[in-house]
């Protein structure tokens, strides 16, 4: 197999004519949202430019100081994404939610990476990107996870109100809304594996197969992958959901919202 | 024999502040007065799922403050003006409300009966999604009438109701209360309704009970 194709700059700077497109069909059906797309794809530019740059120096000088740095930054970016999406989420709720993405997302990175993999060191090669991704899709499933369970919160007042006053525990009025708020944080990871293959190489896979690795160990690393963020996303969204929803009753059995 | 209810120098939050209450065992108790005076509150003072600023609640001569609130809900009861009822059957509420209590549901002719009393004659088997708002209304009356609470407090029962319905639902209600020695409070904006049918009228103002 041949290495990857290195891209000219100039030729890199083609794709961004395709945006071109993006806003004249904004234009035409009147989505006026061309200044943020226009926004979106600077930021996403630079964040990526910069982000390379500092593996760049990372993988050329590996100190796990650094690696460790990077990952708390990773962790701490995906905590911020989540609650400034959510707002008006008490503090006790923001810690659990906190701790739930930081948790099972070094639990899976660790497993995949030590366990799967059998790497043996702190190599950030292995170590940022992996943890990247799951990480990412933890940042994303609980996002959703919470926003859902929200906006239920928000549209059930009744239900919860006549519940309670029936005399039913906060807790079991509580928990369908979980439940429906967990199935909706997984579904789009669910769906994606279901058309992994067929509708879709994913970005991991491309990367190896695009950069010389054989096909068939390139599955193995997407397979991995895509359990491993399946599960953090499960576990993340439930930890979030399950311990956060204590703290919205009190020992009065007073729901808190 | 004393109150089964009762508080005293009862606040909440800044704004509402509530007279000497004493609520008599199988009485018929009416709580009237203008909007934003706090009688819905009261209610909600009186099962815990509110918390008073200041004062107490007595329950049975008991500080409230020190009961189990799930069982204080259950003896008791509040049936809130905004009726919830799931997506399914009249006979699928009530079963989903008894699991939700983890107790086992009436028999069939209870459910029946409880209907009855509330003018909510309907075929167990409707859906309710198909029932109108005073419909509705009468449903969950039924279900939360058939948990035979010691103390029922409803919170606008007759709003969505024609005249008549509401005087038959509060004729067969009344009689059904005092035959089981239930102790019943009644909000309402509907003064006939109270000449007609209180033993015990508390009239509150706005900030200040009078």
């Amino acid at each position: 197999m041949k290495g990857v194709v290195e891209i000219q700059l100039w030729q890199f700077g083609l794709i961004y004519l395709l945006l071109l497109i993006v806003v004249g069909v904004m234009k035409k059906c009147h989505v006026n949202q061309s200044r943020l797309l226009v926004w979106a794809s600077v930021r996403m530019s630079v964040q990526l430019v910069l982000a390379g740059l500092v593996l760049t120096y990372i993988f050329k000088n590996p100190h796990p100081a650094l690696t460790l740095l990077y990952l708390t930054a990773m962790i701490g970016f995906a905590i911020y994404r989540v609650l400034s999406k959510n707002k008006g989420i008490n503090r006790r709720f923001q810690q659990v939610i906190g701790l739930s993405i930081a948790l099972p997302g070094l639990f899976v990175a660790a497993f995949f990476i030590y366990i799967v993999v059998g790497e043996t060191s702190f190599d950030p090669q292995y170590i940022i990107p992996i943890a990247g991704m799951i990480m990412g899709n933890a940042m994303n499933g609980v996002t959703l996870g919470i926003k859902t369970f929200r906006e239920t919160l928000e549209s059930q007042r009744p239900r919860m109100e006549a519940l309670l006053n029936a005399g039913a525990t906060p807790r079991s009025i509580l928990m369908p809304f979980m439940s429906q708020s967990l199935e909706t944080a997984l579904l789009p990871t669910m769906n994606s594996m279901l058309g992994m293959g067929i509708v879709s190489l994913p970005g991991m896979m491309t990367g190896q197969i695009l950069s010389g690795t054989l096909p068939t160990t390139a599955i193995l690393y997407q397979i991995a992958i895509m359990i491993a963020i399946c599960t953090v996303v499960c576990l993340a969204t439930f930890g979030s959901l399950y311990f956060g929803l204590k703290t919205l009753y009190n020992s009065r059995n007073q729901i808190l919202l | 024999m004393p109150p089964i209810l009762a508080a005293s120098d009862l606040h909440f939050l800044d704004f509402l502040h509530y007279p000497p209450i004493a609520i008599e065992q199988g009485s018929m108790t009416f709580v009237q007065g203008p909007s934003g005076c706090g009688k819905s509150t009261l209610l909600r003072l009186f099962n815990a799922t509110a918390t008073p600023s200041a004062g107490q609640v007595l329950f049975d001569g008991q500080d409230i403050a020190g009961l189990d609130t799930i069982q204080l809900r259950r003896d008791v009861l509040l049936v809130s003006q905004a009726t919830y009822l799931f997506d399914d059957t009249i006979e699928g509420n009530f079963l989903r409300y008894y699991e939700l209590r983890e107790q086992t549901p009436p028999a069939q002719q209870q459910m029946r009966d409880c209907l009855a009393l509330c003018c909510a004659d309907f075929e167990l088997s409707a859906s309710c999604s198909t029932l109108s708002g005073g419909e509705r209304q009468r449903v969950f009356l039924a279900i939360f009438l058939s948990f035979a609470p010691r103390v029922l407090l409803l919170d606008e029962p007759t709003s969505a109701l024609d005249e008549a319905t509401a005087r038959q639902l509060m004729e067969q209600l009344k009689a059904h209360c005092v035959a089981q020695q239930i102790t019943v409070v009644v909000v309402s904006h509907d003064r006939q309704l109270a000449q007609q049918y209180a033993d015990a009228t508390i009239i509150l103002a706005k900030g200040a009970a009078e």
